[in-house]
């Protein structure tokens, strides 16, 4: 995402999952809502592990795959698969509190890809600048973790 | 030795395409002493249906390649040996006529996602707790 459509406050007209106040300049802390995946915590497992961290694991493994087969999908103009392989990122995301990344799916879910082009390639940017971003704190988190 | 339609099953059949998905409800079965089976997309679920019909509860991904869910629970509605089986429907689709396509197809149970990881908890406690249970929108 560019920084004029941060301060643009472009997403606005999306429906939040969990609001973010628009023109605000999003840090890497808004990237991911900590307290949902810390939420995770009262369904730890009896054996030791940490459950927050397997799904960090999960998460970072399976997105990466599921945002090459949006992008594939988009170059060859497969929309329906695009549309499908997002809606499963979506989920996902939404639900480790991965926010913003969830938000750009819900976007590129609704956009008429046939139509805007330029907007999906806008939209698949922005995915990636979202994932970057929430990467950062997934990774932070997860070393915290295991110290 | 319980006659196998008087024993009730202590496993459970769990198909998302989704390995975060599948973790997480594996981990909340195996909290709640049962069995997990665990399926990676529709076409894994059906042929895993086929065969073995021992489950207490099914929990289900809506959207799934090659299977979706609601191809699973018309075929699992129109089984004889997999009737008895409580679904449960999980989707990240915000529309509410999926639900209804959900109940009228023969769920249990339905979550739309995202969830906490408390009522997902609960949901699967009530699809677990009582065989009789009919058509929840946790």
């Amino acid at each position: 995402m560019s920084f004029e459509q941060i301060i643009n406050g472009e997403n606005q007209e999306t429906p939040p999952l969990a609001p973010v106040p628009a023109r605000v300049i999003r840090t890497t802390s808004d990237a991911v809502d900590m307290e949902l995946l810390k939420a995770f915590e009262e369904l730890q497992s009896d054996d030791g592990s940490d459950l927050i961290v397997e799904l960090i694991d999960l998460y970072l493994k399976d997105a990466p795959q599921r945002m090459l087969a949006i992008r594939e999908a988009a170059l060859e103009n497969e929309w329906g698969l695009l549309k499908r392989a997002v809606h499963n990122l979506k989920g996902s995301s939404a639900n480790l509190g991965v926010r913003l990344v969830a938000e750009t799916c819900i976007k590129l879910e609704r956009i008429e890809c046939e139509h805007s082009t330029e907007g999906v390639r806008k939209l698949l940017q922005q995915m990636d600048d979202e994932f970057a971003r929430a990467s950062e704190v997934l990774l932070s988190e997860r070393q915290r973790r295991l110290q | 030795m319980l006659p196998d339609r008087l024993r009730v099953s202590e496993r459970v059949l769990i198909a998302d395409d989704d390995p975060v998905m599948r973790h997480l409800i594996t981990t909340i079965i195996k909290q709640q002493k049962y069995e997990a089976v665990v399926a990676e997309d529709g076409r894994a679920a059906y042929r895993i249906l086929q065969s073995d019909s021992d489950f207490k509860a099914a929990i289900l991904d809506m959207t799934m390649p090659f299977l979706e869910g609601l191809d699973l629970i018309r075929y699992m509605r129109t089984e004889k040996r997999l009737m008895r089986i409580s679904i449960m429907m999980i989707t990240a689709e915000q529309d509410i006529k999926l639900m209804a396509s959900s109940f009228s197809a023969g769920a249990t149970a339905f979550l739309p996602k995202p969830f906490t990881p408390e009522r997902l908890q609960s949901a699967i406690r009530m699809l677990l707790g009582n065989r009789h249970l009919r058509r929840i929108a946790a």
